[in-house]
């Protein structure tokens, strides 16, 4: 089964064509972080433009990659939600239109969902049920998948999400948008315990999350050297941050799989691309026997590809949507 | 030929199918709904009520502004949607031009398009109905009320106002003296795809890959940057 799916959630266009939800034919890709980065984040209006902009050439680029033709499409699956909603709106328009044209199913696929599937494609044997902490820039949660559309959220962050986290410290230590690369390459180089940093635990939940505190801790470090003329240790901070972001997440997924008997941990989004997260994870996965799915740096990040994916498996499910599809800024998992 | 038209660039949407320059048929939303949810399934269902399959569609036309940004991306992404998927070619039609196709048509007639562009602005056209059909006076931009007022008093003839900006315009204008101005009857005045579909018949078609939206305004943190950059 071919399906042709589409994410425009956020700063990325993408349009893939994916065989049975595991088979990559194409997945061509837009990246807008160029037009972001003089604004120092992404700009949603700027976002949305971009997106209707280039939608067309990346359908027309998959088709003429994979050596399609638009017959040979059997349903069309979309990010529907959660997004900025003025880029959301591009990508469903468009893929329901496609559909409506095509005379095929329309799918519509939550965007976490599809950071979740992105493990089904890297990793072939991987089958529900199994833990997944989703971390990117807009979202952070812990999610006891129990099937392939069948998913409980353990828990969220109350506030920031990891990365938004990471995106505000790179800001305020001047190294950029969007921040997770240059605070990664430059915490290689840091002492790991040059700042105490806090690690928030909030109330009932023991599997939420809050790195709002954290942000503002780095903040008052800048601000601080700034006013007294201490020299800042950057890569100090960097190493120190990535630490205290990655404890909070390890402990907790460790402590989840646990309960839960889990012997698969999957980790998705964009932060997944983080060194130090990912060292600590396999180091922890090691020491407790379990498997550690990390999807490929270009799967972390949002693309077409998991969209199809997870799409395939919405479609088995039963999930359809009709010509009155709309896209919603916040959804439910 | 058969073409669908559609109209998305403010609180009210509608689809319309031409055959052969003919319209065949109108639907018209405007319940203050997303258009997201209502323009394509308007289209799907004039098609089924007309007795048309979507896979006879010739053409697409479509507003492509000015308007609401994200009301024109409804109408865009969809148009795209649909000729990318039906490999046929798409006609994108200016708004305010959309708008004086679908007004009165009595020869000599003046019109004055506005739509509510906020920040005390309208976004304009003015046309005056030659041969039957509007010519074209000034190009489409984004013009404060009291600019347009030293303009409509250049001609000596009476205004007639179309466009969801069109009160705006009458009760800001209305008592000034040497203009007349007359606000077009309710279902001329606002917007529709019938406009769209008889502005689109002399027109060009293109790839959906070369149609772009038309705001003729930056998005707010372009504006931002570039005041900024000024001072």
């Amino acid at each position: 089964m071919l399906i042709l799916s589409v994410e425009s959630s956020c700063d990325e266009t993408a349009v893939a064509l994916v065989e049975d939800g595991r088979r990559v034919l194409t997945d061509q890709i837009f990246s807008q972080v160029a037009l972001h980065k003089i604004y120092g984040g992404v700009v949603p209006e700027i976002a949305a433009r971009s997106h209707l902009e280039v939608i067309v050439q990346l359908a027309d680029r998959a088709l003429a990659e994979a050596r399609v033709s638009r017959r040979e499409i059997d349903a069309v699956a979309c990010t529907y939600a959660p997004g900025l909603i003025g880029a959301v709106l591009v990508g469903v328009n468009f893929a329901k239109s496609a559909a409506l044209a095509l005379g095929v199913p329309l799918i519509p696929v939550h965007h976490i969902r599809g950071h979740i599937a992105a493990n089904y494609i890297a990793y072939p044997e991987l089958e529900p049920p199994f833990l997944c902490l989703a971390i990117s820039g807009g979202n952070t949660m812990l999610v006891d998948v129990r099937g392939y559309t069948d998913m409980r959220v353990l828990g969220r962050t109350r506030d920031d999400a990891a990365g938004e986290c990471f995106d505000k410290s790179a800001r305020v230590m001047g190294l950029g948008y969007p921040g997770g690369k240059p605070i990664d390459d430059l915490s290689q180089t840091g002492d790991d315990h040059r700042y105490d940093l806090p690690r928030p635990y909030v109330g009932d939940n023991p599997f939420d999350m809050s790195f709002s505190g954290l942000k503002t801790s780095v903040v008052n470090i800048v601000h601080h050297c700034e006013q007294t003329g201490e020299e800042l240790d950057k890569p100090g901070l960097a190493a120190s941050l990535c630490r205290a972001v990655s404890e909070s997440l390890v402990g907790r997924t460790m402590e989840a799989a646990g309960m839960l008997g889990y012997r698969h941990i999957a980790v998705a989004g964009g932060v997944a691309a983080n060194s130090r997260i990912r060292r600590d994870f396999r180091a922890a996965c090691e020491r407790e026997g379990k498997t550690l799915y990390t999807p490929p740096m270009r799967l972390c990040g949002d693309n077409g590809a998991m969209i199809g994916a997870q799409g395939y498996y919405e479609y088995l499910a039963g999930t359809r949507a009709n010509s009155d599809l709309n896209a919603y800024a916040t959804m439910e998992l | 030929m058969l073409m669908l038209a559609l109209e998305s660039s403010a609180k009210a949407a509608s689809a319309a199918i031409f055959e052969d320059g003919a319209m065949l048929g109108l639907s018209v939303a405007n319940a203050g709904l997303t258009h997201s949810r209502t323009l394509l399934p308007m289209a799907e269902d004039l098609l089924k009520n007309l007795d048309k399959r979507i896979t006879d569609l010739d053409v697409v036309a479509v507003a492509q502004g000015p308007g609401s940004f994200t009301g024109l991306r409804i109408g865009l992404s969809e148009a795209k949607g649909l000729c990318w998927a039906l490999e046929i070619p798409v006609i994108g039609v200016s708004t305010l031009e959309a708008m004086a196709w679908g007004g009165p048509d009595m020869e000599g007639a003046m019109l004055c398009c506005a739509m509510d562009a906020r920040r005390s602005q309208v976004y304009n056209a003015l046309f005056t109905v030659k041969n039957g059909h509007p010519q074209r006076l000034t190009a489409d931009r984004a013009i404060s009320v009291d600019e347009l007022k030293d303009e409509l008093k250049a001609s000596e003839k009476p205004w007639i106002l179309l466009g969801d900006g069109a009160a705006l315009c009458y009760n800001i204008l209305n008592a000034e003296p040497g203009l007349t101005l007359h606000l077009a009857p309710e279902p001329l005045r606002i917007q529709s795809a019938r406009g769209v579909g008889l502005a689109a018949q002399d027109k060009e078609p293109v790839p959906p890959e070369a149609l772009l939206p038309v705001y003729l305004r930056l998005s707010q943190a372009e504006r931002e940057r570039q005041a900024r950059m000024k001072e």
